[in-house]
């Protein structure tokens, strides 16, 4: 059976992250999450596949941190999860984190369409799905709002900045969808529960073959420090309030 | 001196991105899909422009091609415009090449052929200083360079081959419902906190007040579909004077979208909504209650 593949990142949940007085970054109390809009791919996958009457499976890439998203994935309706961990993740740019996607898709036997979220919440890098479809020599298409498969070929809608282009793709071929594919339903119980005995099966990056050298490195990160007054009006009743932000606005000149 | 290959398809971003290789005194070659786009690419001030010839419809059908000029000619980088195609391009060529990319660029300069970019990361929390050494890829946004002073270089037709696997069925104009807010001076938006889409109308009544236009958060446009356009880090950017929020939490993707605002007002009932660290001034309290008091409040100034 035809596999469509969701690619998915774990990633730092931003609202997470402290800036310190000096910009400083720290991320140590961090929980993690699934990519955002990985939740609207995910659903995409399996929706597709089941028109297709394909199977939906799942592929990511990270840390050892990155186990607790198997479950969290399967339970969206993937069928199985294949993962790859590895310590240099982490600090992994778009060239090393497509190389080993892309090994790794080598792998998975019968892929007819690998779906890849526009932008991760993390880096909105938005290079994964062009760069996974050049190593594999498969076409690609971004910015996909629509996604039809039939038999050897998904007619695909590309929402770009003044218009929708419709596109014609073969297969295999690599796809970046827009979270406005379709909504990502909330698992239920019992999905969770099956999620739990669905098979996940990890590829070693060393078995992979996969580069992790790349010509770019960061030389520092800071946090970005919004400089805005954060002035509340809590004092006295709502009318009072009320008052003293449209005076405060007409002293800023917008009214 | 070092080429550096140009490409795109709004040709402001081209002129900033010739302006930015001009001042770091290397050479900018601008790559134009049609004979159309090198008219106007030619007058921008860069040193050359290749007019791209062959079958063609999208310029992602010559991310190959493209790929192979530029190793061919020695380039030191591609800078593509941060467009859907742009970036498209971009990520094609870096992963033809095995290429590092460094996307959305804030900031960029050369130290030697080492290029020094900024770039920033959840939604614009955090700000990454790079540094790619041999030849790579950026995407630039709108608005991150100066433009090159305009002057006529010329034009240069290269057949490249095509690749023509995917094909074009049709092309749909977006026919903009609403106004353009990237240009709006004030916007009043709506989050998730306004129940029906009937109560739009007490936002609407505030921003006749305020002479302010309407936006949304990308649920109200994507998933309640009572908006045509949302803003945030997948939506439309804005920057206006007054930028007025409410029954908006503010996650990180939507202040990215507004953290070029003059000022940010925000009314929220949860007072822990990010919104508030974002915003000069606030109100914890229901909207239904503040917006229609302060609308009133508003008219007796």
């Amino acid at each position: 059976m035809a596999k469509i593949v969701a690619c998915y990142k774990w990633v730092i949940d931003e609202t997470d992250i402290r800036v310190k007085d000096d910009l400083s970054i720290d991320v140590s109390r961090a929980q993690r999450k699934l990519s955002d809009y990985d939740r609207n791919t995910i659903e995409a996958a399996v929706r597709a596949a089941k028109e297709a009457g394909a199977q939906a499976v799942g592929l990511t890439f990270g840390t050892d941190k990155i186990k607790p998203s198997l479950k969290e994935a399967l339970s969206r309706g993937l069928t199985e999860v294949y993962w790859v961990a590895s310590d240099k993740a982490e600090s992994a740019d778009g060239k090393i984190t497509a190389n080993i996607l892309a090994a790794a898709i080598r792998t998975i036997k019968d892929v007819s369409v690998v779906l890849c979220t526009d932008g991760s919440s993390d880096s909105f890098a938005r290079q994964t799905a062009p760069r996974i479809a050049a190593i594999l020599g498969w076409p690609v298409v971004t910015g996909v709002r629509q996604l039809e498969i039939a038999g050897d070929a998904a007619t695909v809608t590309q929402a770009r900045e003044n218009s929708w282009e419709t596109l014609r793709a073969p297969l295999p071929a690599v796809f970046a969808v827009l979270p406005e594919i379709n909504p990502a339903p909330i698992p239920g119980l019992m999905a969770i529960v099956s999620a739990a005995k669905k098979p996940n099966t990890e590829l070693k990056a060393e078995d992979l073959g996969a580069s992790f050298e790349t010509n770019v490195r960061t030389a520092g990160a800071k946090g970005y420090a919004m400089d805005r007054k954060n002035i509340m009006f809590t004092e006295g009743a709502m009318a009072d309030r009320v008052r003293e932000l449209a005076l405060a606005l007409r002293k800023e000149g917008v009214l | 001196m070092a080429d550096i290959y140009i490409y795109s398809d709004k040709p402001d971003v081209a002129a900033e991105i010739t302006g930015f290789v001009k001042r770091e005194k290397k050479k900018a070659i601008l790559l134009a899909e049609s004979k159309e786009a090198a008219d106007v690419l030619k007058k921008l001030g860069a040193d050359a422009v290749l007019l791209i010839s062959g079958d063609g419809r999208r310029i992602n059908d010559y991310a190959e091609a493209i790929a192979g000029l530029t190793k061919a000619k020695g380039g030191l980088l591609l800078a593509v415009g941060s467009t859907v195609a742009g970036r498209e391009l971009g990520a094609s060529v870096a992963g033809r090449l095995g290429c590092a990319m460094i996307s959305d660029v804030r900031a960029a300069r050369f130290e030697g052929d080492v290029l020094c970019a900024e770039k920033m990361t959840f939604g614009g929390a955090v700000i990454h200083a790079e540094k790619m050494s041999g030849f790579g890829v950026i995407s630039v946004p709108a608005g991150v360079f100066e433009k090159a002073d305009p002057a006529e270089c010329g034009v240069e037709e290269v057949p490249l081959p095509a690749d023509a696997r995917i094909s074009l069925i049709k092309t749909q104009p977006v026919v903009k419902q609403g106004v353009d807010l990237s240009k709006a001076q004030k916007i009043v938006s709506i989050g998730l906190g306004v129940n029906k889409e009937e109560d739009i109308q007490i936002a609407r009544d505030l921003a006749e007040v305020l002479g302010a236009e309407i936006g949304c958060s990308r649920s109200i446009a994507e998933d309640r579909k009572w908006l045509p356009d949302y803003i945030g880090m997948t939506g439309v950017t804005v920057k206006p004077q007054l930028y007025f929020a409410m029954g908006l939490s503010g996650q990180i993707q939507h202040v990215f979208g507004i953290r070029d605002s003059k000022l940010i007002v925000a009314v929220d009932t949860n007072d822990k909504a990010p919104i508030f660290r974002a915003a000069d001034y606030g109100i914890v309290g229901d909207l239904y209650e503040v917006v229609p008091m302060l609308t009133e409040a508003i008219k007796k100034l």
